[in-house]
């Protein structure tokens, strides 16, 4: 090695120290999250209806290769549906550890009932708070189980680590 | 006669239908109408294929031959047939792979999808569908049909255990036919035409007691099973092959569990047992193992109430309060649907305590182990002279369909190497039946009755003299002697119907006697019983009163003596107490008895009312969650096995023998499920391990039966309440919420003039002593009970019999006209 290839190198490090750094301050600055990237699960609703979207068919469980996912379904009742059709989700629950946010779930969905959205920060501290259920997913619903504990112990809104661009497919979730 | 099936050349009986001789030659051709043990309609037209014969030349009476190759020449059909209503003929080539016919199969699964609902993902059907299996299969991939489909109900209750999706419907007819075929009971039919054929029915739900087969058999999701409803997805429930302990057929089963409870059962497959049906009772009455009471720890009475406690420290307490005490005041008593594995650790615990009273309950009087010719279930299906003195479509379900199976007249065809034949086509829709061949006695209307060609109601207090005179006659006349003697025909018969059933009997070659509970708990109708079958050269069928009681009886799980059977446990002899499964505290007399006891250790699933007096309660596990081995009631020695359902540390009898024998200090036989089965292997000399799951049968005792033979007055020849078989187990019936809504409660059933006399109306609900016991039962009408008797279900603490029914005690508890109010 001469010297010639070290001062090569130095000088990419020089030139660097000039240019704007690509760093985020993460938490205290938003990051900005690429719309491919796929984080927590979300269930949809209809939005005309608000009748959810999810009939509780279990091909996200059958498709899950983590099996993170349990369902079980019951059936509506006729005068006050939770969905549409004779089916619906009565427990649906995602094992935040197990899964592996490959994204099967979604394609399995007949419906497009679950879409895997953008949010990331799911950190907590019991394994149980990792089990994720219906009213932890359903849209309308911010932030991880955790961040949502925190902004009702201070009493504000759930706070989130970053900005996303719009999804279609994320019909009617806000982040 | 030799056929070609896709260039497989083979050898099949004549009269095969060409779709078995497709699946003998390996090949496949989708079907959805066909079924096994039905006959084939050629419905669906799903099946079809390029079929092709030699011709003979008229004139000649000789094969035309292929100018070109010398060969017989092949005329093809014009059109592509249906395989299962065509026939094989000597030198028929069938084609099922070739273009054409995959595009005829394609255009038919078009066509029946044309008005198929794609609501695969709500459909419990889903994942276990044929039709979306043959769609898979021999389907385009996309559909042309861009049009409305049909729009029918989506769940119309055809009764409280089937919901019927109209729109699903494929019309297979194979739900029409069942009722017509195999019960009998023509409850189902097809209403309208065309493309607007449903399937719906004019009565009030579907009153037969096998409705739920049509669940199993529905190609599609169009019928489906209530209990299990939304409960979960075919691939999600964890699969049990295993046998029922609901009553003596030993019916095969396939128990769906997931998470720990059994969300449904389907019938299993045993071609010598019960082909693929089950009854009502079995398929629906399995929500109670999932109830929300189930004991599921053990518990200790300290300071007067029941504390859960570790086995070990059960096991302990038990251990130390029967040290010292007399073995022979101790008492065990299994119920009769326990294994013989249980049945094998009762008796280890038995002589340990050097106990002689052990006893299964209920057990009738008479021994239920056949001493002459024993019938199988095959037997009774062939038979040409069947004698049924009972109710068998309440006792062993699987028994009443193998009558029904006699009366068609058709001997099983033998197994292909893929199973039952597809397509049998000696059945025929709606044939004719042989109701000539059965003669039914029994002491009320049974709901056999109405398929019988002769049926005796005889006065229930004089069943035994009646089987008796009947005895007598037949044993008068073995050698084409005369009876001597008057025959009273206020026995329920006259002399005339008792000589042509003698002569039928007698002289047919497969005469089967069949006889129950009602002859089985008085030893003399025993004897009766046993003489006419003899005498008239019939094999027998005797049914006991529960899944296990002969093959309890076979293992010797009886009292040394007759003076130490389950009667003498409730008499101050008796100090301390085990009873398994067992509620005999309802007798409130019993009850008394019990607190006396000095330890009462109970093994049960449920709180019951003698499990509030234990001093002990160990936590059981129902028939669905057991290892072991059954003996049906033709000697076929099948399997047992658990599914998982979550039940705390429940165990089976042998769990109990093992922390007690540990207890003890002692390693005791039947510890465990494979310690019972090395005594097993001694007593029965088979491998109870090694079971198939369609059974093994086992060679009858020679001579007499063994065992003793403890004589009961269960029934006695006066009273006027009789306590029948019921096909829905009652004790269970208040954890069964969908077979109760379905079946009604436990009914007390009496001529309406009867009840009108007591002021009575149909639907009050009342408590009724009955032998001591208060039963609380719904009124119910019924006009084929003979005036002046009462009709009860039997509980395993009341077996079938006659008894006093203490009227002048009758509480009306709620009248129905207040409820409709």
């Amino acid at each position: 090695m001469s010297i010639l290839n070290v001062a090569k190198g130095m000088g990419v490090t020089l030139s660097h120290l000039f240019k704007k750094p690509v760093t985020v301050q993460y938490p205290e600055e938003k990051a900005q999250i690429q719309a491919r990237f796929r984080g927590r699960h979300h269930l949809l609703r209809h939005p005309d209806t608000g009748l959810e979207k999810c009939i509780g068919c279990s091909l996200c469980a059958a498709a899950c290769p983590a099996y993170a996912i349990y369902v079980e379904a019951a059936e509506n009742d006729p005068d006050d549906p939770t969905s549409a059709g004779e089916r619906y989700a009565s427990i649906y629950e995602i094992n935040m550890l197990r899964c592996i946010f490959c994204g099967f779930c979604e394609e399995a969905c007949p419906t497009g009932a679950v879409v895997l959205g953008h949010e990331f920060e799911l950190a907590d501290f019991r394994y149980d708070h990792f089990v994720y259920g219906k009213e932890d997913m359903l849209v309308g619903v911010k932030g991880s189980k955790w961040q949502r504990r925190e902004a009702e112990r201070k009493g504000g809104e759930v706070e989130l680590g970053f900005q996303a661009g719009p999804r279609p497919e994320l019909e009617g979730v806000d982040y | 006669m030799k056929i070609k099936v896709n260039e497989v050349e083979l050898d099949v009986t004549p009269g095969t239908s060409v779709i078995d001789a497709v699946f003998a030659a390996g090949h496949d051709v989708p079907y959805f109408c066909s079924q096994e043990y039905m006959s084939p309609i050629g419905a669906c037209r799903m099946c079809l294929a390029k079929i092709g014969a030699p011709r003979k030349d008229r004139a000649t009476n000789d094969w035309i031959l292929d100018e070109e190759t010398g060969e017989p020449k092949i005329f093809w059909f014009p059109n592509p047939m249906a395989t299962c209503t065509t026939q094989v003929m000597e030198g028929m080539v069938v084609d099922t792979i070739s273009k054409d016919v995959k595009k005829a199969q394609n255009a038919m699964v078009e066509f029946t999808l044309v008005n198929h609902p794609l609501d695969c993902p709500t459909c419990d059907k889903g994942g276990a569908c044929e039709l979306q299996d043959r769609a898979y299969e021999y389907g385009s991939g996309e559909s042309r049909f861009v049009f409305d489909k049909r729009h029918q109900e989506k769940h119309h209750a055809l009764s409280e255990l089937i919901t019927l999706d109209r729109e699903r419907c494929i019309h297979c007819k194979r739900c029409v036919r069942y009722f017509e075929e195999v019960p009998g009971d023509e409850v189902l039919d097809f209403i309208e035409r065309g493309g607007h054929t449903y399937i719906g029915t004019l009565e009030d739900g579907l009153p037969s007691p096998f409705t739920g087969n049509i669940t199993d058999i529905c190609p599609v999701g169009a019928l489906l099973d209530t209990t299990s409803r939304f409960r979960g997805r075919n691939w999600e429930y964890h699969h049990t092959d295993t046998t029922s302990l609901d009553d003596p057929s030993g019916a095969a089963l396939r128990i769906d569990t997931r998470t720990g409870r059994i969300e449904r059962i389907k019938a299993g497959l045993n071609d010598d047992v019960n082909k693929t049906w089950i009854d009502d009772g079995t398929r629906f009455g399995h929500e109670y193992a999932d109830a929300e009471d189930r004991i599921t720890r053990p518990m200790v009475r300290r300071d007067g109430t029941l504390v859960e406690t570790t086995w070990a420290d059960a096991a302990r307490e038990i251990a130390e309060r029967i040290a010292g005490m007399d073995g022979t005041r101790i008492g065990i008593a299994l119920r009769g649907d326990a294994t013989l594995e249980e049945g094998v650790a009762a008796k280890a615990l038995a002589d340990h305590l050097g106990s002689g009273r052990l006893d299964t309950a209920p057990r009738p009087a008479a021994s239920v182990l056949p001493d002459g010719a024993a019938a199988t279930l095959r037997d009774v299906a062939t038979s040409d002279a069947l004698f049924v003195v009972g109710d068998p479509t309440e006792e062993a379900g699987i028994v009443d369909l193998r009558i029904k199976d006699a009366l068609k007249g058709v001997e099983p065809a033998p197994l292909f190497p893929h199973g039952p034949a597809i397509a049998d086509l000696r059945l025929k829709e709606r044939m004719p039946r042989k109701r000539e061949i059965l003669t039914i006695c029994a002491p009320y209307r049974t709901d056999l009755m109405k398929h019988a060609g002769q049926a005796h109601v005889p006065p229930a207090t004089s069943m035994v003299d009646l089987l008796h005179a009947l005895a007598e006659r037949a044993s008068a006349t073995v050698d084409g002697g005369t009876p001597s003697g008057a025959w009273d025909d206020a026995l329920g018969m006259t002399a005339a119907e008792a000589d042509a059933l003698i002569t039928r009997m007698r002289s047919s070659t497969r005469g089967v006697m069949i006889w129950s509970a009602f002859v089985s708990n008085d030893p003399r109708a025993d004897e009766a019983a046993r003489t006419f079958a003899k005498s008239v050269g019939a094999k027998t069928l005797i049914l006991g009163p529960m899944a296990n009681t002969a093959g309890l009886e076979r293992i010797s799980v009886l009292p040394s003596h007759d003076r130490y059977d389950y009667a003498s446990m409730f008499t101050p002899e008796t100090k301390a107490l085990f009873l398994a499964s067992l509620d005999p505290a309802v007798d409130p007399k019993v009850a008394d008895r019990l607190r006396e006891l000095d330890l009462l250790v109970v093994h049960a699933a449920f709180p019951t009312a003698t499990s509030a007096l234990a001093d002990v309660v160990l936590p059981a596990v129902t028939g669905y969650e057991k290892d072991g081995t059954t003996l049906n009631v033709e000697g076929r020695l099948l399997p047992v096995r658990a599914a998982p359902v979550e039940a705390g540390t429940a165990t089976d009898f042998t769990g109990v023998v093992k922390q007690l024998g540990e207890a003890f200090g002692t390693r005791l036989e039947g510890r465990s499920v494979k310690s019972a089965r090395r005594v097993l292997r001694k007593l029965l000399d088979v491998d109870a391990a090694e079971l198939p799951t369609t059974g093994q049968p086992l060679p009858p005792v020679r001579g007499k039966a063994s065992g003793a033979r403890a004589v009961r007055e269960y029934a006695r020849a006066t009273g006027d309440a009789l306590i029948v078989p019921s096909m829905v187990r009652v004790e269970h019936l208040d954890r069964n919420p969908h077979l109760r809504a379905e079946r009604g409660d436990a009914a007390l059933r009496a001529h309406p003039a009867t009840l009108h006399a007591h002021g009575l109306t149909s639907g009050d609900v009342v408590t009724l002593p009955i032998g001591g016991i208060p039963r609380q039962l719904r009124v119910t009408a019924s006009e084929g009970v003979p005036e002046g008797l009462w009709l009860a279900p039997t509980l395993p603490e009341q077996p079938v019999g006659l008894y006093d029914a203490n009227l002048a005690a009758m509480v009306r508890e709620r009248s129905a006209t207040a409820e409709v109010a």
